[in-house]
């Protein structure tokens, strides 16, 4: 059997990269005592995937870790015992017991919510203006780097939703293994939309609200419920 | 600036710079107690960075302890890297705690832990930018008090400048002490002076603006003396009298980032018996005493289920001295294996390895094993007692190799009194040797990929050791004979490893330097010398001008050899070890005479003076109950 968690990664560690979340997750699985399974091998570990990798910098609200026990463990002591084990940075808010045939997380994952945080009142309203229009567009091109350089991609279809309110973005945007669009890509499409320097700098805070996967009716739902 | 400003201008830093997990805090077990919850404030200061910082077992013991008590808080402080250097600088926020992200200069005590001599540059670097005066004789009523201990507090004198008070020896004992005269200033108003002579009054305990230094037309010391009643002649270090019993944190912080030792530190035993003569902690840290099989064990599963680790480290200064070291690894491995942690030894000694730990820690991780010669030839080992032969060393590197291990370091020191041309080649011999223990096994049964590598250092002789007269090799000398080393070690098989020796020339003007040296220390920095630690930050020509312009030699403190009768700036320190215990041991040198390990009898260094302190000084007290009671005997107890 399988522990799907949702847990936060908050403000004060939003600086912790990808691979060492990872690692204090595994420590905290280890300090819980809980019975998890680990691979075989030279060099045992804990079988723990998570179904997306938060960037650098951004806060996460319902981040999703999926765990292999080794023993069959109640959701809600798996809850208990790994929050007297985490760091209160990473607390863990639900869990949920499933079967060894679920599908992994990240096979089902289709887009995540963000909230975008601009530190700079002037620049936030500025770009809040240029929602719409820049949403209007039959394409929005931005510059994305990959390893045959600088590319311009259309990133409309990648925009399931987009509004602004007050000092901050709401979007839902794509985000499978095959392809995504990133928070700072709509920075860019509205700076473009706005007629800003690119070089400008925005200070934004990222908050990843929610991972999302699509439901029977093909609408998105969260990806934990699937 | 407000302290919300602060925390936005801070922020706003840490999307820019290399790693912020640096200056977050946050790891798991760190506490943050609120500023009003505890009436005294404590910053610890380790003069490095977060990931160096993070690897010492004194600073979890002392910060674990504060916090411990209801009257204390301890938060953390580490050096930041050049680049958060320059954006404080550039946005005017001062160095502050990782936990409640508040100015050094807000704290009522800054406590800085003195590792190695070159991270002096980097004390006066963050008293500066924590907003606290650099020089002790510019601080105010209303600055904190800084303190410090650790090893290089030995010999406290050449930063003696920057710091208002030093613990010498173990900071466990004496650091509450400190901490709580502190809070009667506070609670009392007693001026600053006052408060230094309180502390001064404590055993252990140095407060340098107390003492006079007067000099000769040489350049020695002539005078060295207390200026007021309340200052010692002589001030005695702190011993841990119940080791087993002393505190240890098991709840200690998981860092989230790698550190540079990342996992499970285990202290298993303080002191060494072996006296090897250039070895400064062999010296320090004496008596030998070693933790209990129950409370090791005790603490290793407490550490695992705190911190999740997956390795365990057996920590000492010569951990296979340890009396039941065979019991110890077989319990820890029976215990841990299912729990999937490794069990690793480091500071091996090639003559106390048992083949069977050998081949225990081998089931679970097999990684490159260490032996430290430390010298080529025989007569030069005999010279700095390193009680360890030849044979000892081919057996061991032969039962390795039958064991599976292909990978082998060897350390060794360059510099080292009395060598010579043939000691070198001794070195070259050693090594080839090795490689030819690794052939004579058939192949397909030893392990692939045989990899010696050798790495030699530059002897740095230090205060509280025999060596400690003795003049260090110069920069050109050092050249030379590295490349000696450089042409004999050309060696299939083997990697030769070795270091400029500006650093060590530095090491050892400071490691034996006096009070003068403050003068070089502050014009080095204000030269922009810090991290000296980091080869790429490191400024050899800018310490050399820093000398210059005070008008003093470095020559003077690293290559000249003191005489006898020569009064040395730490000879106002009682480590336990007496200065004619180390003058013998000199003379022993000289004539390439061993010493034997103490579990073989005492040889008079001087710890015996304190009753019931050392188990192999008198056999018939060996067990004494409390020995910190019991005061000294008379000198005239030491033959």
């Amino acid at each position: 059997m399988r522990i799907i968690a949702i847990f936060e990664k908050n403000e004060r560690v939003r600086h912790i990269g990808h691979l060492d979340i990872q690692r204090a997750v595994q420590r905290g699985l280890r300090r819980s005592g809980l019975p998890v399974a680990y691979s075989n091998g030279f060099n045992p570990h804990i079988l723990v995937a998570f179904a997306s990798a938060l960037s650098t910098g951004a806060c996460g609200e319902r981040e999703i870790m999926d765990v292999k026990m080794a023993e069959e463990t109640k959701a809600e002591e798996f809850l208990r015992r790994m929050n007297d084990a985490m760091p209160p940075e990473m607390r863990l808010k639900e869990a949920r017991a499933v079967d060894d045939r679920h599908p992994a997380m990240t096979a089902l994952l289709k887009a995540a919510s963000y909230e975008i945080r601009i530190h700079d009142p002037i620049q936030a309203n500025r770009l809040i203006r240029s929602v719409d229009s820049m949403m209007a567009r039959e394409e929005i091109p931005v510059s994305r780097k990959s390893k045959s350089g600088i590319r311009e991609v259309d990133m409309k279809p990648l925009i399931h939703a987009l509004r602004g309110e007050g000092q901050t973005l709401y979007a839902v945007l794509t985000l499978t293994e095959k392809e995504s669009c990133k928070p700072s890509m709509i920075l860019e499409g509205l700076k473009r939309e706005a007629g800003m320097d690119p070089e400008e700098e925005v200070r934004i805070l990222v908050t990843r609200t929610m991972l999302l996967g699509e439901g029977e009716d093909g609408g998105l739902r969260p990806l934990e419920t699937l | 600036m407000s302290r919300q400003e602060m925390n936005d201008r801070i922020e706003a830093m840490l999307e820019k710079v290399q790693k912020a997990p640096r200056y977050t805090g946050g790891e798991m077990n760190t506490r943050i107690k609120g500023w009003e919850e505890a009436p005294l404030h404590f910053v610890f200061c380790f003069p490095d960075t977060y990931e160096v910082g993070m690897s010492h077992l004194g600073m979890k013991i002392l910060t674990g302890l504060i916090n411990d008590q209801d009257w204390s808080l301890s938060e953390r402080c580490f050096m930041p890297w050049v680049d958060m250097m320059a954006l404080m600088k550039e946005e005017g926020v001062p160095l502050f705690s990782l936990e409640s992200r508040r100015p050094l200069r807000d704290f009522d005590v800054v406590g800085f832990t003195l590792m190695y001599e070159m991270s002096y540059s980097n004390v006066l670097a963050m008293l500066d930018m924590g907003g606290i005066p650099v020089e002790r004789r510019d601080r105010g009523e209303t600055d904190p008090i800084v303190v410090a201990g650790g090893g290089c507090a030995s010999n406290p004198e050449p930063i003696s400048d920057f710091v208002d008070a030093f613990m010498i020896g173990a900071g466990e004992e004496v650091m509450l002490e400190v901490n709580r005269v502190i809070l009667e200033r506070k609670k009392q108003g007693w001026t600053r002076e006052v408060c230094l002579k309180e502390l001064a009054k404590l055993e252990g305990v140095y407060v340098p603006s107390l003492y006079e230094a007067e000099y000769n037309g040489d350049g020695t010391l002539k005078r060295f003396s207390p200026i007021c009643p309340e200052a010692p002649e002589r001030v005695r270090k702190r011993f841990v009298a119940d080791f087993d019993h002393a505190y240890f944190p098991t709840k200690v912080a998981v860092p989230y980032t790698e550190v540079v030792f990342d996992r499970i530190t285990l202290e298993i035993m303080r002191g060494c018996t072996r006296g090897c003569r250039f070895c400064q902690a062999g010296m320090l840290y004496r008596p030998v005493r070693e933790r209990s099989l129950e409370t090791l064990v005790r603490q290793a599963e407490e550490l695992v289920a705190a911190t999740g680790y997956e390795e365990i480290s057996l920590s000492s200064l010569s951990s296979g001295d340890y009396t039941c070291l065979p019991e110890l690894i077989r319990e820890l491995m029976k215990r841990m294996k299912d729990r999937r942690v490794s069990i690793s030894l480091p500071s091996l000694r090639i003559d106390s390895v048992l083949k069977e730990s050998l081949e225990e820690t081998q089931q679970v991780k097999k990684s490159s094993l260490t032996f430290a010669p430390e010298a080529g030839t025989q007569r030069l080992r005999d010279v700095i007692n390193k009680g360890v032969t030849e044979e000892d060393l081919i057996e061991k590197v032969r039962d390795a190799f039958a064991g599976g291990w292909s990978s082998m370091k060897l350390y060794f020191m360059d510099g080292l009194p009395t060598e010579t041309t043939e000691d070198l080649d001794g070195i070259a011999d050693l090594a080839r040797k090795v490689v030819a223990e690794y052939f004579k096994i058939p192949k397909g049964e030893r392990a692939k990929g045989l990899r010696v590598t050798v790495s030699c250092s530059t002897f740095v002789p230090k205060p509280h050791t025999p060596f400690q007269w003795a003049a260090q090799d110069t920069i050109p000398t050092i050249n030379q004979k590295q490349e000696h080393l450089r042409e004999v070690l050309k060696i299939k098989g083997v990697n030769f490893n070795w270091h400029a020796p500006h650093l060590s020339f530095l090491e050892a003007c400071f490691s034996r330097g006096d009070r003068r040296l403050g003068r070089v220390l502050k014009r080095a920095w204000e030269r922009g010398c810090l991290l000296d630690g980091w080869s790429d930050q490191f400024k050899f020509d800018e310490w050399m001008a820093a000398f210059a312009d005070c008008g003093l030699d470095p020559a003077f403190y690293a290559n000249r050899e003191r005489s006898r009768e020569e009064l040395l700036p730490w000879d106002f320190l009682d480590c336990g070890i007496t200065k004619e215990f180390l003058w013998r041991e000199k003379e022993k040198a000289d004539r390439a005479e061993t010493t034997r390990d103490c579990r073989q009898g005492c040889n008079g260094c001087g710890i015996q003076r304190i009753r019931g302190l050392c188990a192999y000084a008198d056999p018939k007290r060996a067990k004494a109950p409390s020995p910190s009671l019991v005061p000294y005997e008379a000198e005239g107890g030491e033959k």
